[in-house]
């Protein structure tokens, strides 16, 4: 008997117990919920400071300017001597901003995408690939260090040249692990044939010229020179003179 | 010990309580502070560049609302400003927010043109007839700080070989980069150049902008903070946003030096 009365209360729970587990949903719900409110609530702390106050800094201003067409002002002598020195002042100012671009011929390059723009009174007369610097830096363990890039900027032909040779300096010697020779018109130094059939001179021995590695035309792989193809150099040579622009960017 | 229980929870609820509004004090004073910044920048820049009467006469309040003068002083200044750049010989770049349009120019020749596909502007830029900002616009932006996703320069350092034997000729060049390119300018009068490239080439590009933006978010809001919590109004940064076809970003970005001048119409 005893055992089939606690039987009966195993299989059926008090009234208690069955509060009890009724709340259990709603105790997880209200957890989920705080936790929740919690994370939002932690998001809007993140949000507000670093997207709705730059947000709320750009809130329009009410007061726009208020352009005004006013014929009397128009008619003032005050008025009309300010408009006329402003156009004035516009003229002069372009014209002097147009008197930059030369009427001669000059050469731009595009040294990040290897390209070149040759132009003869202001019309692109010949465009194609060029190589230029290589961005390598060349470091010895004495702690010498070159680094080979083409210098950038406004430039003039500073010298033309056919048949250059080449006067290898001291990094040409480190870069291969050959001794540098000590003299500068040390015989070992030269190299013929090897800048094609023209140089023009830039300064601080930068040169536009030709190269023997022509599959590298439109790579930055040169050491801070200019190379072009054999006809492209023959047309630049031939367009451009001693004190010709070369832009560089 | 009920009572005890029922305290306790009375404690934690005040507490609680007292918190939230803690925190809502604090934010919205610092939203406040936020919101004054602008009106201080415009200010400061009222002071510089606002209206000089040289000769007194009757015209002087109402000619910086003329329509006709305004548009004459909007091309003036962005050619004063061009003008004054290209006597340096330097490599700088001119924006054209009305045409859409950037050129990076050498000494006023320009050497490289990109059309715009997308311009967002700061509420200051947006009002083209402002005389203020028409005459701050006279003079060229200086780029104070680059934060780029590319390196300005993409230096490779090679160890000399000791000698001839361990001599390697270089291998062709990988010039295939996937890099995304974007970059934020800060100006020395406090505006700010965000560059995006125009196209999603990658998967990944569109979430890294978004991380990219986000650093740079995340570093504005710690100074508007600071500057918030030592009781100092923050400072404005009005911003010009652009985006670009991706190698004329990257072109530009090489291109200019590194405290390099911008010139703006719009």
């Amino acid at each position: 008997m005893e055992d089939e009365i606690l039987k009966g209360e195993v299989l059926q729970p008090s009234p208690d117990q069955k509060v009890i587990e009724d709340q259990k949903p709603a105790k997880t719900f209200f957890i989920a919920l705080k936790v929740f409110i919690v994370l939002l609530a932690l998001l809007f702390l993140f949000v507000f400071p670093v997207y709705l106050v730059p947000a709320l800094m750009e809130i329009p201003k009410g007061n726009k300017t208020l352009v005004t067409n006013f014929l009397t002002l128009k008619k003032d002598p005050s008025y009309k001597k300010q408009i006329t020195q402003l156009n004035r002042d516009i003229q002069r100012l372009s014209r002097k901003y147009s008197s930059y671009t030369s009427g001669q011929s000059y050469i731009v390059i595009n040294t990040t995408d290897n390209l070149f723009y040759l132009y003869r009174n202001k019309k692109l007369i010949r465009e194609g690939h060029c190589s230029t610097g290589s961005f390598k830096m060349l470091k010895t363990e004495e702690g010498r260090s070159w680094i080979f890039k083409t210098p950038k900027g406004k430039f003039t032909i500073q010298g033309k040249q056919t048949n250059p040779a080449w006067r290898r300096p001291d990094w040409a010697f480190v870069e291969e692990g050959m001794p540098v020779p000590e003299r500068q018109d040390d015989p070992s130094r030269y190299e013929y044939g090897v800048l094609g059939d023209y140089a023009l001179a830039l300064g601080d021995g930068y040169l536009i010229h030709g190269t023997i590695y022509k599959r590298f035309l439109g790579m930055p792989v040169t050491h801070g020179c200019v190379r072009l193809n054999d006809e492209d150099l023959k047309a630049i040579f031939n367009t451009l003179s001693i004190g010709s622009k070369v832009y560089i960017f | 010990m009920e009572t005890e229980t029922t305290n306790k929870q009375q404690v934690r609820k005040y507490g609680l309580i007292t918190l939230i509004i803690i925190i809502g004090v604090l934010l919205i004073y610092y939203a406040v502070m936020a919101m004054i910044a602008p009106a201080k920048k415009y200010n400061g820049l009222k002071d510089e560049y606002g209206y000089k009467q040289v000769v007194k006469n009757s015209i002087n309040d109402t000619i910086q609302t003329d329509s006709t003068y305004l548009a004459l002083f909007r091309e003036k200044a962005f050619l004063q400003a061009r003008t004054s750049i290209a006597e340096t010989d330097s490599i700088y770049l001119s924006i054209n927010l009305v045409d859409s349009s950037m050129v990076l120019e050498i000494s006023g020749v320009a050497v490289a043109r990109t059309k715009l596909t997308r311009i967002s502007l700061s509420k200051m830029f947006l009002d083209r007839n402002d005389y203020v900002i028409s005459s701050m616009l006279s003079k060229p932006f200086t780029i104070e700080r680059n934060i780029a996703s590319i390196p300005k320069e993409p230096l490779m350092i090679k160890m000399a070989p000791k000698d001839t034997s361990e001599f390697k000729p270089d291998i062709i060049p990988d010039t295939a980069d996937y890099e995304p390119v974007n970059y934020i300018l800060e100006m020395n009068n406090g505006t700010v150049m965000h560059v995006y490239q125009e196209e999603k080439l990658n998967r990944g590009d569109r979430s890294h902008l978004f991380l990219f933006d986000l650093r740079y978010r995340l570093r504005s809001a710690w100074s508007t903070l600071k500057s918030v919590f030592t009781f100092k109004v923050p400072e404005y940064h009005p911003y010009i946003k652009v985006r670009l076809p991706r190698s004329d970003a990257k072109i530009i970005y090489r291109a200019l030096p590194g405290h390099g001048q911008i010139a703006v119409y719009r």
